[in-house]
């Protein structure tokens, strides 16, 4: 169904220029405007959900003038990056409008790759401030946001009767797990992007942090961010968490907790639909609530999508506009009600309606008011290796936290350089 | 091209002088497309890499800091990994090759063979080399899985991918699964040119399986099995997929290859990507060059490579 309306855009689309008829392909560069009004493409990562079409289409038979065209890239997030630093590098503005994980918006930013929106037309009090600074470098806007997401702790409601709160709490409760034969925790370590997620919540769930505010100065060598990693390896130690779970990634723990094997599980909102659906060996049998802290609740990673204004992209003027539509009700009600991706309007985490189809709703927003973005750096992939590395080290027992912290505020010293 | 041009000039080139100067004309001119080509694909983009490391990374213009990528990562911040994983890169290679080698020697003796079958055993010995490495590379990650097919047969609790040791046994596993059939083919084709009186003849003088192998087939191999190991050597030293893909360059298995395009694409570094690079050329460069020269002088020469053309120059 979505293939074939995607079929019927592309072919009107394809009608459309052949009528204009420039000769050219790609972004008809011929019938570009002073004022940047006119048809754009829009270059996301593989559409898994297969409803952005659909968003499209509502656009463009609103704005006829001002076609967006669906340009489809790979579903790995590195080959989407390589592919928009690519097309930046070029100055080729082709991608008028990219979509973004939000750890790349500083890079973008600081490389001068973006156009600077107006914060009160996509960063206004209705957008969820958590994403909102993630579309944010050198205070100023960058991006829109578009998706978010945050961890969520999964726990089994028939093993123990109310969420653990702390990491003491969570502690406790393992013991439960392990008189019903099972791992008490699963999360994400193997040595990716995830184990940086994971890290940065205990880090910053026990007061730490890696970089200052502004991204210029390494903050890790702190008590703080010690004790948030000797948690996790204290959890590997004392068998909280299975060996095995050092190669674990978002599906290999998820599947864990869906098979039963396992009592708690970090993971995003997506593991929800899973573990609910017919047939799941834990339909009914498992709850959400936020992740744990020291003291209280955690701080959980940000996740998600801002869509970015190439700084080279001839039709600004359709592609602002465009973003902002994005941001919409209407846009984002599609967003959480087919695309089932959690929206960065804060209204609607409360919309009766969606919360029926959606009950992590609520738990969400609330993870998401004490979510915190990932370092917010030009050098994001130097950071994020530096800190994978050396925590995997910890976790690993090939270092102590002590020594890993120290190598770790090295290479963060190096990597932001 | 070029090199397949040499011995055909070379006849005609001890006869007469006069036609020497000539034929040395004309070859020039049949040569410049080559060159021109070669030029375009070969040494611009090396030459371009070069000139590239040359230069600072960051935003803005990149300043000039001659060997400054050099030595950041010869002996500067980097150097602990640059020389950890040329360290591993050699070691990969070194063991794969000598099991590759093995192991595809095995295989194209049984393939030689003449039995029901043949075509069908040597049709599926192939298949590991059809396979794409990104694909092999996720098949064997799911098979050295802490619950996968591996630890089930060997009735082992072993976390595959979770520490150094094991790492390395994976991906040494998986490459030599994935190009011992390489070898193998290469080694065929240098089987099946040994004719069948040799063997016969041998036979009559009393030679038993073995010594025919030790003073026949192996002799006689030797050059198309030394041609397969240099083109394994060139191979291996820039192996990227498997560490990539089953452990991310976790556990000390982080190859040139995977630092060269972790610094180049992923932190957008391409100054001291470029040096990496240019380092990483190097390296299997001169480990070629040794081996040819140690080992394989003859082996070139007889397949026809580029030391035959090169004496023929001299003479």
């Amino acid at each position: 169904m979505n293939t074939k309306k995607g079929l019927i855009a592309t072919a009107s689309a394809a009608a459309g220029l052949l009528v204009v008829l420039t000769g050219c392909s790609g972004n008809a560069s011929g019938e570009t405007s002073d004022d940047g009004i006119g048809p754009i493409t829009f270059a996301s990562g593989k559409d898994l959900t297969g409803a952005m079409p659909q968003l499209i289409e509502m656009w463009n038979e609103e704005n006829p003038d001002q076609e967006v065209t669906f340009l489809e890239l790979s579903a790995s997030p590195d080959d989407q990056r390589t592919s928009f630093v690519q097309d930046f590098q070029a100055k080729s503005g082709n991608y008028d409008v990219v979509w973004g994980d939000v750890v790349w918006t500083s890079e973008f930013a600081a490389y001068g790759w973006l156009e600077e929106l107006d914060a009160e037309k996509v960063a206004g009090p209705d957008i969820l401030p958590a994403a909102v600074a993630s579309a944010t470098y050198d205070d100023k806007v960058w991006a829109a946001p578009f998706m978010t997401n945050a961890g969520l702790l999964y726990y089994r409601s028939d093993l123990i009767d109310s969420p653990p709160t702390t990491w003491e709490e969570m502690d406790a409760a393992c013991e439960i797990a392990a008189a019903n034969d099972m791992d008490c925790y699963a999360g994400q370590f193997a040595q990716y992007e995830g184990l940086t997620v994971n890290v940065a919540e205990a880090i910053n769930s026990a007061g730490g942090a890696f970089l200052s505010e502004d991204g210029q100065s390494v903050a890790v060598d702190s008590p703080e961010a010690r004790e948030g990693l000797q948690h996790l390896v204290d959890m590997f130690e004392n068998g909280d968490i299975n060996a095995a779970g050092i190669t674990y990634q978002e599906q290999e723990s998820a599947n864990a907790f869906l098979d039963g094997d396992v009592m708690f599980l970090r993971n995003w909102p997506y593991v929800y639909t899973a573990a609910s659906e017919d047939g799941s060996a834990i339909a009914g049998k498992f709850g959400i609530t936020t992740l744990p802290g020291l003291e209280g609740t955690g701080v959980s990673s940000l996740g998600g999508i801002n869509l970015g204004v190439s700084a080279f992209s001839k039709n600004k003027g359709t592609a602002k506009a465009w973003v902002e539509w994005m941001q919409s009700e209407e846009a984002q009600k599609v967003l959480v009600s087919v695309m089932n991706q959690a929206s960065v309007r804060s209204d609607l985490y409360t919309d009766p309606e969606l919360v029926e189809v959606s009950p992590y709703l609520p738990t969400l927003e609330q993870s998401l008011d004490n979510a915190n973005p990932r370092p917010r750096t030009p050098n994001y992939n130097a950071v994020s290796l530096a800190i994978q590395e050396n925590a995997y080290a910890a976790l690993q027992g090939s270092m102590t936290v002590d020594e890993a912290i120290t190598q770790m505020a090295a290479d963060l010293e190096q990597a932001i350089q | 091209m070029s090199t397949s041009l040499r011995p055909a000039l070379r006849g005609p080139q001890k006869k007469s002088r006069p036609n020497r100067e000539r034929d040395g004309g004309l070859a020039f001119w049949l040569v410049i497309p080559s060159i021109a080509v070669l030029t375009l694909v070969i040494a611009f983009p090396v030459i371009s890499s070069i000139i590239r490391s040359l230069f600072g990374d960051g935003i803005g213009e990149a300043p000039f800091v001659g060997l400054d990528n050099y030595a950041q990562a010869l002996w500067g911040y980097n150097a602990d990994d640059f020389w950890a994983a040329t360290g591993v890169t050699y070691l990969f290679a070194a063991i794969t090759i000598v099991l590759e080698t093995l192991i595809g020697l095995g295989m194209a003796l049984v393939a030689n063979q003449a039995f029901r079958g043949r075509g069908l055993i040597r049709a599926s010995v192939l298949i590991p080399w059809a396979v794409p490495t990104a694909v092999a590379a996720v098949l064997w990650k799911w098979a050295f899985d802490p619950q996968g097919i591996v630890n089930a047969l060997l009735g082992t609790d072993i976390i595959w991918t979770g520490s150094t040791v094991p790492s390395m046994i994976a991906i040494i596993a998986a490459d030599t699964w994935k190009t011992a059939p390489f070898i193998a083919l290469l080694v065929l084709a240098g089987l099946q040119v040994i004719p069948d009186e040799v063997y016969e003849a041998a036979k009559i003088d009393g030679a038993g399986a073995w010594k025919r192998f030790l003073f026949i087939t192996l002799p006689l191999v030797k050059p198309a099995l030394l041609v397969a190991v240099l083109f394994r050597l060139l191979d291996a030293l820039r192996m990227y997929d498997l560490p990539e893909i089953m452990t991310n360059g976790a556990n000390g298995t982080s190859t040139l290859s995977v630092l060269v395009v972790q610094s180049t694409l992923s932190q957008l570094k391409p100054g001291y990507g470029g040096a990496l690079s240019t380092l990483t050329f190097l390296f299997i460069f001169v480990t070629a060059y040794l081996f040819v020269r140690v080992l394989g002088v003859n082996a070139v020469e007889q397949a026809g490579g580029r030391t035959g053309g090169r004496k023929g120059k001299k003479q």
